[in-house]
């Protein structure tokens, strides 16, 4: 292990350095195509003080991509950990951030907002993300609810109750659909996107995201306990039912909140914890920071190819990720035989 | 010596139903205790209840005069380890790794591995004889190395009471006499508490026995006394044939079919 604490150290360092590189890059990019000159002038402009001479420029970095670019990794990231989590938690490897209905619930908040006419302006804030994390919460809570008897749940009667309450609300959904006949902002809704971003959502989801990645990273512990088993993690002094409700509540909040403010996007919190552990095997002290690392990286550079490949048409960016994320996956996972066993 | 684990009028089962009844016994510091009985007796039951995985529904279970009940998690797994039956290999964990885990009751919220923990994890890997497994993959191991690593992690717990449920019962020959050898050895400065099914070895390597069936203690005590020839019959309606050794009193049985 002390060997993987070097491992670690250089790992997330090489991350992290590709991160940045990747995110400066990827200002460069969009419908319209700015020069490294541009950029470094006015990110030098806004540090130093001075002001930039290019206003169209500076808008388009301050206003549009940069709060796209921190928002998609930060979604990354909470997805990422969030599927981490409850993989680990529910130990089964079909888990996601959605699996306890967190989906389901936000969609059924966010078109509830739309159709019911609730998308009035508060504080600045659209209500369609607070609907959408109000009814995120709420679908687990009846989740865990519905699996929980006399005081204890497993991961069984946990998951079974999260995709039937997620079956049962995607045919409410439909209903609502069909009532309020408006499906194209729903659709769009649901298949999630970051052409909305500005720096209220990214202060939105920030707290959020730090919080989630303090407390994965703290509860390592925990997680790699569970990997012995429910049973031998009790006799290792984890309380496994306490633990698993409070890292359940975690994983699915930091959900909810990027469910808010970007709606549905898939993959990146079921294929990224398999796709690291791959990699630098099971261990959650360094399975956190990396899966947080990496679900930055690939939401981001997805992000990126979504909203410049067809310009100015955006793509969505999980049918990006999972275009060229599927193939590579599948790659990893046949050259590491053993790891399906 | 004085008892380090009491298990007081223990009545525990699942859903209401009582497995164990009644049972009661002292284990002291040093002692290596079997518990036999046939198959569904309640031994496994028996050991979970004191391993803290089942509340007791009447009785008590106490490690140095303070019952189990009033600790928290980590103060019992700082004191008892329990060896299941079957533990499944991680994939992607060393042996080191795996070891280290048994130091999981010592760790703060907010803290990590120490060097102590290592050297801790590094004195049971000695222990068990397998320090030079310590980076090998746990998934490539054998059942008795593994049988060894698995008990190397108890190890790393320092507990006062390590049990262990049918630690041979998947183990070749030469093997179930290795872990038992080893567990004698490690016997000195703790308490063992295994269940098994083979009663020449368990009489072999244990000072004392437990005796269960339906759940009811039918004899408790040194082996030779344990084990007669009626006994044996009362819980597993075989007949056998006892033979001891009047030089130490070591006996073996040879069952008549």
């Amino acid at each position: 292990m002390k060997r993987s604490q070097k491992k670690k150290i250089i790992a997330t360092g090489i991350l992290s350095v590709i991160l940045i590189m990747v995110c400066l890059l990827s200002v460069l990019f969009g419908a319209v195509f700015l020069t490294p000159d541009e950029i470094v002038n006015s990110l030098w402009g806004k540090f130093s003080g001075f002001c930039s001479t290019n206003v169209y420029v500076d808008i388009i970095i301050w206003q549009i991509r940069l709060p796209r670019i921190i928002l998609s990794a930060l979604v990354g990231m909470m997805l990422a950990i969030s599927g981490t989590i409850l993989q680990g938690v529910l130990r089964n490897p079909l888990a996601d951030p959605y699996i306890l209905g967190v989906s389901a619930g936000g969609s059924i908040g966010a078109i509830l907002a739309m159709a019911l006419g609730l998308e009035f302006w508060f504080l600045g804030i659209s209500t369609v993300p607070i609907f959408a994390f109000l009814f995120a919460i709420a679908a687990v809570f009846i989740v865990y609810m519905l699996s929980n008897t006399g005081g204890k749940t497993t991961p069984q009667t946990l998951i079974l109750a999260g995709v039937t309450v997620s079956i049962f609300a995607s045919a409410l959904l439909s209903i609502i659909i069909i009532i309020t006949g408006d499906l194209q902002s729903i659709y769009f809704w649901l298949l999630g996107s970051f052409s909305g971003s500005d720096w209220g959502a990214v202060l939105a989801v920030l707290p959020y995201a730090l919080i989630g990645f303090g407390v994965a990273y703290f509860y390592s512990k925990d997680l790699n306990a569970l990997l012995l088993g429910e049973e031998t993690a009790y006799t290792l002094g984890v309380d496994v039912e306490k633990v698993r409700r409070f890292l359940l509540i975690v994983a699915s909040i930091l959900a909810a909140a990027t469910v808010a403010v970007a709606g549905l996007i898939g993959f990146v919190g079921l294929i990224v914890p398999h796709f690291v552990r791959l990699i630098v095997g099971p261990h959650h002290k360094l399975l956190i920071p990396l899966s947080a690392l990496t679900g930055m990286l690939i939401v981001v550079i997805a992000d990126t190819i979504a909203r410049t490949i067809f310009a100015p048409i955006e793509i969505p960016v999980g049918i990006v990720m999972a275009l060229f994320g599927c193939p590579f996956f599948l790659y990893l996972l046949r050259r590491r035989r053993t790891y399906i066993k | 010596m004085s008892g380090i684990l009491h298990v007081e009028n223990l009545t525990c089962g699942y859903d209401g139903k009582p497995v164990v009844k009644d049972v009661n016994f002292e284990v002291k510091l040093g002692d290596f205790v079997a518990i036999v009985g046939p198959n569904g007796c309640g031994k496994t039951t028996l050991l979970r209840a004191i391993a803290g995985l089942i509340d007791p529904h009447a009785g008590q279970i106490k490690v140095r005069k303070v019952p189990i009940k009033k600790m928290s998690r980590k103060e019992i797994a700082r004191r008892i380890a329990f060896i299941p039956q079957m533990m499944e290999p991680v994939q992607g964990f060393t042996v080191e790794d795996l070891v280290l885990m048994g130091r999981t009751p010592y760790m703060d919220r907010f803290a990590f591995e120490t060097d102590d923990d290592y050297d801790i994890s590094k004195w049971a890997l000695e222990e068990l004889k397998i320090e030079e497994m310590a980076h090998i993959p746990v998934t490539q191991l054998s059942g008795g190395e593994f049988q060894r690593v698995a008990i190397a992690r108890a190890l790393a717990q320092e507990p006062q009471v390590l049990l262990l449920d049918e630690p041979t019962s998947h183990l070749d020959l030469r093997f179930q006499i290795k872990i038992l050898r080893l567990l004698r050895k490690i016997r000195r400065t703790r308490s063992i508490i295994a269940t098994f099914h083979d009663l020449t070895l368990a009489s072999k390597f244990c000072q004392k026995m437990v005796l269960i069936k339906n759940g009811e203690m039918i004899a408790a005590g040194k082996p030779h006394d344990v084990l007669t020839k009626e006994n044996i019959w009362k819980a597993f309606r075989i007949k056998a044939e006892v033979k001891t050794n009047p030089r130490n009193k070591r006996s073996r049985y040879i069952m008549i079919p």
